[in-house]
C-alpha cells in the first residue's frame, strides 16, 4: 500500500487549492480524479467572475482555472487523472480504481473535495433525447465546441440557469424561455438581467408538464402553478423546442464521507446531506477534512478559499506548522471568506424574502418576476443618475459580493466603499471620460454609458456585448429595452475591442434622446 | 456539421484534434480525434444513442460528464461505453444499443 501525507479526492477549484497549499509547506499531496482532465467544473465557466480582486474578480472562470493549474505544477502536487475513488475506509484507506486495476492507499490525511452533481425533475418525456442538464449544456458547448441545440427551453432561474441561458444564446442558440416554479428568480438580478434584455422571456411560478416527442424532444408544454405547485389548469403553454436544458439545482457529493463514518446532516441551506464540520473543514473524524460544494454548495470563488483552509488546516494536523502559524496563515482566508458570504444572496439569508437593499431602497419586484428591472423602477437606485455629457449608469440593484467597477475607473467616479455589497454610486463632482473600463469590468455586464445631449435630439448608449457577429460601425438596427422588446431605431456608431476589456466588446449606439434610459441592448435590424 | 460553434465570443476558434471518421450503425459519420464520440453524434444531429431494455424507450446524452450512463453505446463491439467521455478514434465502431446489445429488439 503506498503512503502519502495528503491524499485529496477530487482536482477541482477547492481539491487543486487545498493541494497547492498543502505541498507549498512541505507535504507529500496526491490528487485523484475521475476525469481525464483537471479543474472541474472551472474550464466551463466562461462569464468573469464576481468578488473583489482577492477573489479574482472580474477573471473569467476557465482563465482561473488555468492560473490554478500552473500554481498547482509549481507547487509540484501530483494529480491521478482517471483515477475514481472507491472507497474511503477505517484509518484513511483510501482505494482507487485506475483503468482496470483497483489500487489501495494510505493517507495520513484525506481532503475530500468531490463538489457536486445536478438534482434533476421528472414530468412526463423527461427521459426523452433532448432533456438534458444545464452542466451538459456547459461541457458541449464550451469544452467541445457543440451546440446543445437550436431551440431551447431553460428550467430554473438561480445563477446556474441564468448563465447557462445567457452562455447558449452566446454560442447561437435560441432560447425560447426560461421558466422555474418558484415565484421569484433565483439567482442574480444582473444574471437574469442580460438574458431578459435579449428578448428571452421569463416564466416564474410555471413549471413543465410535459416533454414531447416519440424519438427525441420536438416540443415542451409549460403551466402556470399556484402557490403549491400544482398545476392551474388552463394556463398552459407550448413551445417548439428540440432542447430543454435542466437547472434545478446541485446535491453534495459526500457519499465518501458518509461512508467513512464521518457524523453526517441532511441541512437544506447547504444543498443537502452535508459532513458536519467546522469552518476549516474539519469533519468529525479526525484528519479526514472537507472542501467546496461537498460541504455545502456555493460558487467556485467560495470554493477555492475553503480549499486554501483545509489544506493549511491539514498542514497543521500533520504537525508542517504550529497553531500560530496556521492562524496567521488563515486569517486572510476568513476574511476573504467572509466577504464572499455578504449580501442578499450570502448562504445564511437563503430562503428569506428580502423587500430593501442595505440602502433602504425597496427592491425591484419586476426583477425577480419577469427578470428585469422596470424602467419606472430603475431611477430609485444610486448608480442610476443624469447629467451632462458622457456618465455611468449602473444598473446594480441587488446587494451582491462584487466591486470590480470601483476600481476600473481612472477618475474614480464610481463609489462602492469598504461594504463590497454596497449598490455602487457616481461619486460626486468625479467627471467621466468615457473609457469603457467600468462598462468591460462589471461581471453583470450592468454598467452602461449614457449620453442624453450627444447630438441634437440625440442619445448615445455603449453597452456591454459578448455576440457574434459583432456589428460594424454605421449600421442600423433595433434597440431593445430591459424587457427586451424593440423601443426605437439605433445607429451603431462606435465598436471598441480592446485586450483590457477582455472580451467584452463595447458598442455605441445612437438613439433619440428620449429613449435613454430605455434602450439597452442592440439587434441588427 | 451544422451543430458546431464556428467561432465563439468568447473562446474563439474551437481547438481540435484531426477530422476522422467513424461508423454509426451503417452509416459513415465525421467527427474529430479525441473529443467524446457523444459530442461528435450531437454534432451531426444523432440524438438517439440506445433504447431501453423492457420498454424499448430512446435514451440520449443527459449529464454529459460520465455520471448518468444514459448515453451508453455499443463501441467497437463493446455495450455499455460512456459515449460522453470515451475519446473518439478513427474508424470507430459505434452502435445503438438495445438492451445490452447491438442487434436490434427483433433480432435478438
Amino acid at each position: 500500500m503506498k503512503r502519502y501525507d495528503l491524499i485529496i479526492v477530487g482536482a477541482g477549484p477547492s481539491g487543486l487549492s487545498a493541494a497547492v497549499e498543502a505541498a507549498k509547506r512541505g507535504l507529500k499531496t496526491v490528487v485523484f480524479d475521475e476525469n481525464e482532465k483537471p479543474g472541474g467544473q472551472l474550464f466551463k465557466q466562461i462569464h468573469k467572475f464576481f468578488g473583489s480582486k482577492e477573489h479574482k474578480a472580474k477573471i473569467r472562470g476557465f482563465v482561473i482555472g488555468e492560473q490554478l493549474l500552473k500554481e498547482a505544477d509549481e507547487a509540484g502536487v501530483e494529480v491521478v487523472l482517471n483515477a475514481t475513488v472507491i472507497g474511503l475506509y477505517q484509518d484513511k484507506e483510501v482505494v482507487v480504481r485506475i483503468g482496470e486495476a483497483v489500487h489501495h492507499y494510505k493517507g495520513d490525511a484525506v481532503i475530500i473535495a468531490t463538489g457536486a452533481s445536478e438534482n434533476m425533475v421528472t414530468f412526463e418525456g423527461w427521459t426523452l433525447p433532448g432533456v438534458i442538464g444545464a452542466g451538459a449544456a456547459q461541457t458541449m458547448m464550451n469544452l467541445h465546441g457543440v451546440k446543445p441545440g437550436n431551440k431551447v427551453l431553460m428550467l430554473g432561474s438561480g445563477n446556474v440557469g441564468l448563465v447557462v441561458s445567457f452562455q447558449l444564446l452566446q454560442c447561437g442558440c435560441e432560447v425560447v424561455a426560461l421558466v422555474d416554479a418558484a415565484p421569484k428568480v433565483g439567482g442574480y438580478g444582473v444574471h437574469a438581467a442580460k438574458v431578459a434584455r435579449t428578448g428571452v422571456p421569463f416564466y416564474l411560478s410555471h413549471t413543465i408538464v410535459k416533454a414531447e416527442g416519440e424519438e427525441c424532444v420536438t416540443g415542451v408544454t409549460i403551466a402556470e402553478v399556484d402557490s403549491h405547485f400544482r398545476f392551474i389548469p388552463g394556463t398552459e403553454k407550448h413551445f417548439d423546442v428540440d432542447t430543454i436544458c435542466l437547472a434545478v439545482g446541485l446535491s453534495p457529493m459526500s457519499q465518501l464521507l458518509k461512508m467513512a463514518g464521518c457524523e453526517m446532516e441532511d441541512n437544506p441551506k447547504r444543498g443537502g446531506q452535508v459532513p458536519v464540520c467546522d469552518e476549516y473543514g474539519r469533519t468529525s473524524l479526525a484528519g479526514v477534512f472537507v472542501a467546496g460544494d461537498v460541504s455545502g454548495i456555493e460558487e467556485a470563488s467560495s470554493a477555492m478559499i475553503e480549499g486554501r483552509m483545509a489544506g493549511i488546516a491539514a498542514a497543521e494536523y500533520l504537525g508542517y506548522m504550529d497553531k500560530e502559524e496556521m492562524d496567521r496563515n488563515l486569517a486572510d482566508l476568513d476574511q476573504a471568506l467572509d466577504g464572499l458570504r455578504q449580501g442578499m444572496f450570502a448562504p445564511k439569508n437563503r430562503g428569506k424574502d428580502i423587500e430593501t437593499t442595505d440602502e433602504g431602497i425597496p427592491v425591484s419586484k419586476n426583477l425577480l418576476k419577469h427578470g428585469f428591472v422596470a424602467d419606472e423602477e430603475i431611477e430609485r437606485f444610486p448608480g442610476v443618475t443624469h447629467a451632462k455629457g458622457i456618465h455611468p449608469v449602473m444598473e446594480c440593484t441587488q446587494n451582491i459580493p462584487c466591486n470590480p467597477c470601483q476600481d476600473a475607473c481612472p477618475k474614480h467616479c464610481i463609489r462602492i466603499g469598504s461594504n463590497i455589497t454596497a449598490l455602487p454610486a457616481v461619486e460626486e463632482g468625479s467627471e467621466c471620460v468615457g473609457c469603457g473600463m467600468c462598462v468591460a469590468s462589471c461581471s453583470g455586464q450592468a454598467i452602461f454609458l449614457v449620453d442624453e445631449t450627444y447630438e441634437e435630439g440625440y442619445a448615445s448608449i455603449t453597452i456591454p456585448y459578448e455576440f457574434l457577429p459583432l456589428p460594424v460601425v454605421g449600421e442600423k438596427g433595433d434597440a431593445l429595452g430591459r424587457d427586451g422588446s424593440r423601443v426605437c431605431e439605433a445607429q451603431i456608431i462606435g465598436v471598441k475591442s480592446i485586450p483590457a476589456f477582455d472580451k467584452t466588446n463595447l458598442l455605441t449606439m445612437k438613439v433619440p434622446a428620449e429613449y435613454a434610459m430605455r434602450a439597452r441592448f442592440y439587434k441588427k435590424g | 456539421m451544422e451543430n458546431r460553434i464556428a467561432e465563439h465570443p468568447i473562446l474563439g476558434v474551437p481547438e481540435k484534434g484531426r477530422k476522422v471518421t467513424f461508423t454509426y450503425n451503417d452509416r459513415q459519420v465525421e467527427g474529430y480525434e479525441g473529443e467524446p464520440i457523444a459530442a461528435a453524434l450531437k454534432a451531426a444531429g444523432l440524438m438517439v444513442h440506445r433504447y431501453t431494455k423492457k420498454e424499448h424507450k430512446p435514451r440520449g446524452i443527459f449529464c454529459a460528464i460520465g455520471r448518468c450512463t444514459d448515453c451508453v453505446m455499443v463501441v467497437d463491439g463493446k455495450p455499455n461505453i460512456r459515449t460522453c467521455v470515451t475519446p473518439l478514434k478513427e474508424g470507430m465502431k459505434v452502435q445503438t444499443q438495445y438492451g445490452v446489445s447491438g442487434k436490434p429488439f427483433e433480432e435478438q
